[in-house]
């Protein structure tokens, strides 16, 4: 177990999570009374927001937001992403790739201009900071695909029109979901910013903002573990769904 | 003395030459593959190209393929007719044919590792192939069904490559190509990392194929002189000469001229073991 690349059964390793969680959570326990509240006070807080419809309203807010988000999201980036093997096409999906080193932060008076309500702004936004790192993961699995991939379509002999559509299109459908699996952090890291330029519809990044304000800090490190539990569950929903579609991908 | 006689050419290679970093790899190559007519008996073509490792023959495979264009010279094949796979050899008779440059798909590409879609099934994989073939038109599923029952790949239809032994694989490329319609079938060391059982299996297969249809072709790449000497008819030797930079065809031993070609057990005979010492002395 203390060995370099030693192998561990599936319920060892488990068991090793459960443990180490166990250790940390009693030494937190133990550390004396202070700023940062200990884990049976949020706990506590975290079973008073879970019982509360307050907690769901807000999540369930945000849940729409980012599913649309990742909805368009994905067309955007698959649509520039198919095309970047079109060479007319290949700068712009270059440039979108290079838009991740821009701040949202910068743009948030551009956004308002161009957009009609504070829903669109939050859309708009959670679209234009997710697109480029989608947009980077899905390029990066295009420009690693075996040569044969393509060689097998020509000796086909298919077009390359056929060719982009077997080896890119439908090769890798299973990677896109593992590339929304993947970014999904992102996108659910950017809801809580946000949710905080426009707080009237609510969400638990507003929430987040509002105990954060009042220095509510059981209720804030109860939120994230909520926001942690959330992320958790699509990542392995996501997982579910990838090897259901392509059953391929379990092998 | 097995009777034969050659018919039209079916593919010529004149002058091809390759450079890579403006080093020649390979250079004026020239050699020509016939139709080899047996009187009663639907007969392929079953050629070798030997040489050593480095030599060029991937490259070599690469442009016979249309996969690499050569920057001289020019690969010429037999203008497709729309003939199914297993038609009868009355077609050589008949009918004149061009030579036109080679195109990738051309040619049924069998590659050393048995490369398949891993997210198509086995069965997907096929009919791709079979959507290719004009004359297989609405028959595509009898003929998959048919090919997988003579390869003995009926149980493994449904599956993903990935759960496929290497000896199934392979299987699957031929099919695959077979399906496909090509009279040409190129195959890079088809012999390459097979143990013996498997290795007599891939042998007979691939006699099945040559017979299969009279314009059918296999060109084995390889660099397994015994196994790819015994089923050919006609071995050209890729090597180097004298003072040339790149590679070429050194040497074309004709099995047929010799009595090597079609005759079981060839291994065993004497006339077969001087064959491969002299190739052997050409690489």
């Amino acid at each position: 177990m203390f060995r370099p690349f030693e192998k561990i059964s599936r319920t060892t390793f488990l068991t090793l999570v459960a443990l180490e969680a166990i250790v940390f959570l009693s030494l937190w326990q133990s550390l004396p009374a202070g700023l940062i509240p200990s884990p049976l006070k949020i706990g506590e807080g975290l079973g008073g927001l879970i019982t509360s419809s307050l907690l769901w309203d807000n999540v369930l807010v945000s849940l729409v937001l980012t599913l649309k988000a990742l909805f368009f999201s994905v067309l955007i980036t698959l649509l520039f992403s198919y095309l970047s093997v079109v060479p007319f096409f290949r700068p712009i999906a270059q440039f979108i790739i290079k838009c991740r080193y821009l701040t949202l932060t910068g743009l948030i008076f551009i956004f308002t201009l161009l957009t009609r309500d504070g829903s669109q702004l939050k859309l708009s936004l959670l679209v234009f900071g997710i697109v480029p790192f989608f947009t980077t993961s899905f390029m990066s699995v295009i420009l690693q695909t075996n040569a044969q991939e393509f060689e097998l379509c020509q000796t086909l002999g298919y077009t390359r029109w056929q060719c982009l559509y077997e080896v890119i299109i439908v090769g890798k459908a299973d990677q896109v979901f593992e590339i929304v699996r993947q970014n999904f952090a992102i996108a659910w890291m950017m809801i809580t910013m946000v949710e905080g330029l426009s707080m009237s519809e609510g969400g638990i990044g507003t929430l987040l903002i509002k105990y954060n304000k009042y220095n509510d800090l059981v209720h804030v490190i109860a939120l994230q573990t909520v926001i942690f539990g959330l992320g958790l569950f699509f990542d392995y929903l996501l997982g579910i769904l990838r090897h259901w579609f392509f059953p391929y991908t379990k092998l | 003395m097995t009777i034969y006689s050659r018919g039209e050419t079916l593919l010529q290679v004149k002058d091809l030459s390759l450079y890579y970093d403006n080093k020649c790899i390979l250079c004026d190559i020239n050699f020509s593959i016939d139709d080899i007519i047996r009187p009663g008996i639907q007969q392929g073509q079953v050629v070798s190209v030997i040489g050593r490792s480095g030599i060029g023959k991937t490259q070599l495979f690469r442009t016979l393929s249309g996969l690499q264009q050569p920057d001289k010279g020019q690969i010429l094949v037999r203008a497709s007719q729309d003939t199914t796979p297993f038609e009868a050899p009355s077609l050589r008779t008949g009918l004149p044919w061009t030579l036109r440059p080679v195109h990738a798909g051309d040619m049924g590409v069998i590659f050393q590792n048995y490369y398949q879609f891993g997210w198509r099934t086995i069965e997907q994989s096929l009919r791709l192939a079979a959507h290719r073939n004009k004359t297989l038109k609405g028959m595509e599923n009898d003929a998959i069904k048919e090919y997988a029952a003579q390869f003995g790949l009926s149980d493994v239809l449904k599956r993903y490559p990935r759960q496929l032994s290497g000896g199934q694989q392979q299987r699957v490329s031929i099919i695959q190509q077979l399906l496909k319609g090509s009279d040409f079938l190129l195959l890079d060391e088809p012999f390459s990392g097979l143990d013996v059982c498997v290795l007599d299996k891939v042998v007979s297969l691939l006699l099945k194929v040559s017979l299969s249809h009279e314009f059918k072709t296999l060109i084995i790449v390889s660099h397994d002189i015994p196994t790819a000497v015994a089923i050919s008819d006609t071995v050209f030797i890729l090597g180097k000469k004298d003072g040339q930079e790149g590679s070429t065809i050194v040497r074309t031993i004709d099995l047929m001229e010799r009595g090597l070609a079609w005759e079981k057990n060839v291994a065993e005979r004497k006339e077969f073991a001087e064959t491969i010492r002299e190739i052997k002395l050409c690489l």
